[in-house]
Parts: C-alpha cells; sequence; structure tokens
C-alpha cells in the first residue's frame, strides 16, 4: 500500500483480508425440526435465535469487466439496527483438499441511508428477498438455516412467496486467510450433521447454467 | 447511538499577520489557557477523497469524501457534497479498497487536521493544524458547547465564548443549521461537525489555489 501523504497513518481501522469458509445444503420443510433438534444438541447452549431478513443485491457497473456487486440487508424484526452491507469476493481456486469454499468477505455496518448512497454512488438495486430462520453457534462457526422468499412487489416485504419447499442450511466461519485448519473443523461438524443434511462446498460460479 | 446533547461548530482562524501558522496555533492556546481552559488530550479528522472513475451516464461525477473522527473512532462517514451521506463502521475503509477500480483515491487531495483538545467550564475546544499534502495550510477552531442541542439557542453565548480568545475571527452561524427547519444538531452521528470540517478543507484547497500568501 502506498504511504499516505500526510505525517501519519489516518485514524482508519478495518479488518483487511478476512476470509469466509462456506458449506451449504438443504432440508425438505419437513426435515426441519429434527434438524433443529439436532443442531441444538449439538451447537452452543444459547437462547434460541430467530430473524427475518430483507437481502438487496445492488450491481455497479463499469466500462468493462463483470460488475461489481453488494449485499445490503436489514432486519425486518429489528427495524432500528443497522443496516449490514457485504461484499463477497470470487470463491478462491484452492486446492482441492480444503473441504469448505473460501472467499473474501468484507462486512460493514452502515446507517439506514445505505440505500440511498448506494444509489449515488452509481449502483442499481439488481433483485431482492426476504430470508427468515434460525441461527445456531458453535465455536466461531455459524449455522444458519433459513426461508428464502422472493418479494412480489418491489420494496413490500410483506408480500412475499416462498421459492421452494426447502431450507437452506449455511455453515460458515470468518477467519483471516490462511486459516485452513477452520475448514477441517467444518467438515467434522458436518459430518456429525449427516444424514439430517449433507453440506458441501458449492462453487456458485459453476451454477449459472 | 447517543442522545443529542450539545452543539458544535468549526471556524477557520486566519494565520496572524506576520506568524507561520504554528505561531498563531500557540497564540490561540496561550489565550485558552489564560482564560482558565484546560488541556485535554489530542484530536485528529481527516478526509480522503474520490471520484468516480467511468460512469455509464458521462455526466461530470460527484467526488465521494470518507472521514474519519478520532472522536469517533469506530466510524467512518461517507458523503457526497450536498447529498446523502453514510456512517459506517472502520471496514468500510476496506471496501473502498476494493472498490477501487471503480472510485479513485486523489491521494494529493487527502486532508488531515491534528491539534489539542482543551476543556472550559461545558464548552470543548479543539485547535487543529490543517495540512495538506504535508504542508500545513490552515488552522481550525472546533467550540462545542455540550449543554444544549438548538443552534439557534446558544449561539449568541457561544459567540461570546469565542470573542474571547478568537477576537474579531468568530464566524456567523454555520450554514448547515441555519439550514435545518428544526434547527437541531445532531452529534449522535456527527454528520453537522463533519460537514463543517468538510466546508473549511474546501474552502482552504481554494484558498491554496488563488495563491493565497497562507504558510
Amino acid at each position: 500500500m502506498e504511504a499516505p501523504p500526510v505525517t501519519v497513518m489516518p485514524v482508519t481501522g478495518g479488518t483487511i483480508n478476512m476470509m469466509e469458509y462456506l458449506l451449504q445444503g438443504s432440508v425438505l420443510d419437513q426435515a426441519l425440526e429434527s434438524l433443529l433438534h439436532r443442531l441444538r444438541g449439538l451447537c452452543d447452549n444459547m437462547e434460541p435465535e430467530t430473524f427475518t431478513d430483507h437481502e438487496l443485491v445492488y450491481l455497479l457497473k463499469g466500462q468493462q469487466g463483470n460488475p461489481f456487486i453488494l449485499r445490503a440487508r436489514r432486519s425486518l424484526s429489528h427495524p432500528n439496527a443497522p443496516w449490514h452491507l457485504r461484499y463477497l469476493g470470487q470463491p478462491e481456486v484452492g486446492d482441492k483438499s480444503r473441504h469448505a469454499l473460501v472467499r473474501n468477505c468484507v462486512d460493514v455496518a452502515a446507517s439506514h441511508s445505505l440505500p440511498e448512497f448506494l444509489n449515488e454512488m452509481g449502483f442499481r438495486m439488481d433483485h431482492e428477498f426476504v430470508t427468515n430462520g434460525h441461527i445456531f453457534r458453535k465455536g466461531g462457526m455459524k449455522i444458519v438455516v433459513s426461508k428464502l422468499s422472493r418479494v412480489l412487489v418491489p420494496g413490500n416485504t410483506e408480500n412475499t412467496e416462498r421459492l421452494s419447499l426447502s431450507y437452506l442450511v449455511e455453515l460458515s466461519v470468518l477467519a483471516p486467510a490462511g486459516q485452513d485448519t477452520v475448514s477441517e473443523d467444518m467438515r467434522s461438524f458436518a459430518e456429525q450433521l449427516k444424514p439430517l443434511v449433507h453440506l458441501e462446498k458449492i462453487d456458485p460460479s459453476k451454477q449459472r447454467h | 447511538m447517543g442522545v443529542a446533547t450539545d452543539t458544535e461548530t468549526v471556524c477557520h482562524v486566519p494565520v496572524a499577520e506576520g506568524k507561520s501558522v504554528q505561531q498563531t496555533v500557540d497564540i490561540v492556546h496561550k489565550k485558552l489557557e489564560q482564560l482558565g481552559a484546560v488541556k485535554h488530550g489530542s484530536f485528529c479528522v481527516d478526509c480522503e477523497t474520490y471520484h468516480a472513475t467511468g460512469n455509464a451516464s458521462g455526466q461530470p461525477s460527484k467526488l465521494l469524501y470518507v472521514m474519519h473522527n478520532s472522536e469517533t473512532p469506530l466510524s467512518c462517514m461517507a458523503l457526497f457534497e450536498g447529498g446523502p451521506c453514510l456512517i459506517a463502521d472502520a471496514n468500510f475503509d476496506v471496501l473502498m479498497v476494493k472498490l477501487k477500480s471503480h472510485f479513485q483515491n486523489a491521494k494529493g487531495h487527502k486532508v488531515e487536521c491534528r491539534g489539542s483538545r482543551y476543556r472550559y467550564c461545558d464548552f470543548l475546544i479543539k485547535v487543529g493544524t490543517v495540512t495538506m499534502s504535508s504542508s500545513a495550510r490552515g488552522i481550525s477552531v472546533e467550540v462545542e458547547y455540550c449543554p444544549c442541542i438548538v443552534p439557534g439557542d446558544c449561539w449568541n453565548l457561544m459567540k461570546e465564548f469565542m470573542l474571547s480568545f478568537l477576537g474579531t475571527n468568530v464566524p456567523e452561524l454555520p450554514s448547515v443549521f441555519a439550514a435545518k427547519p428544526e434547527g437541531l444538531f445532531a452529534p449522535a452521528d456527527c454528520v453537522d461537525t463533519m460537514t463543517q470540517y468538510l466546508e473549511l478543507f474546501n474552502k482552504l484547497r481554494k484558498l491554496q489555489i488563488s495563491g493565497s500568501n497562507v504558510r
């Protein structure tokens, strides 16, 4: 990085180079209860946590190349909470031995002016959806079991339609780059969830067919 | 988020005749100390300028400013001149690095304002040296009156206080307050303060361009 032209470094913070390790799977609606039961037994002892979020996916198109994608999320159950802005990089073309998908990740907490601000930056909303479900934790691992719903009238989160008859299951860890032991822990945890759900390393870029 | 509890004003103090920036800062410090103000740590406000690299519409793009204030060390503020502003956490800086192919950092435009904080009864005073490209360009004085959030109600008091150590350099009511119908200051998100700093930085930048003899 080039040094700033002033005498000292600015009071900037932020965590550079955080990676998201991810495994994904799904269960049919009828299997939800048994999966939740299993997760309650395996995960850290905590109050059951549910959520309902609205996610807007924004694109910034440049003169060339792929558009820049940002995800803005807000809680519908806690409307006063800050918005969550997320950048996800391309999955790493890592070695085959790694058990999880690894991609660069930047999480930013932001004020409620976020949609207006992204518009001013030139971003345009591409699509939106509502997601609701359950969160579990085990150490640094996060397990999210969620139902995705399509927003029928743009911006109206009251009027939604379920996308499928199943729940998305995601196991993720945020860690600095290079901590590949993380994916080992994830694999052994995923093993314990079989045969209720099979969590796999799914490359989203190979799904555009 | 905190509760709105104070009013702040930021103004530019011209360099005294025949003095350097540092000597003028020392004079202001001395006057504050003579009043009985007590030194209370230091502060820093900085501002990075970005411009959009290629916009499809072909219209001239607005500048995007990303600012930090040591009073709110975990936050980062991004704003467009006269446009919407965003308060985010420090990871916003990391995001701007990711966005570098769309928003270019105008390196030469980095502005920093550093100095000392003073406390005097209900007032908090920050005297800063504004630096652009490693050279001191001017002096800022920020005065915060902690107990009141209605600028119109405490402006005369603040003015009188500033008169005691700034003499004739007392500013008018900042436009950010005049423009607000409800006239309330919003310190919880420091937007009003940062807008005033940005106005001051842009004013000093123009002074520099027009070839003023500011040293």
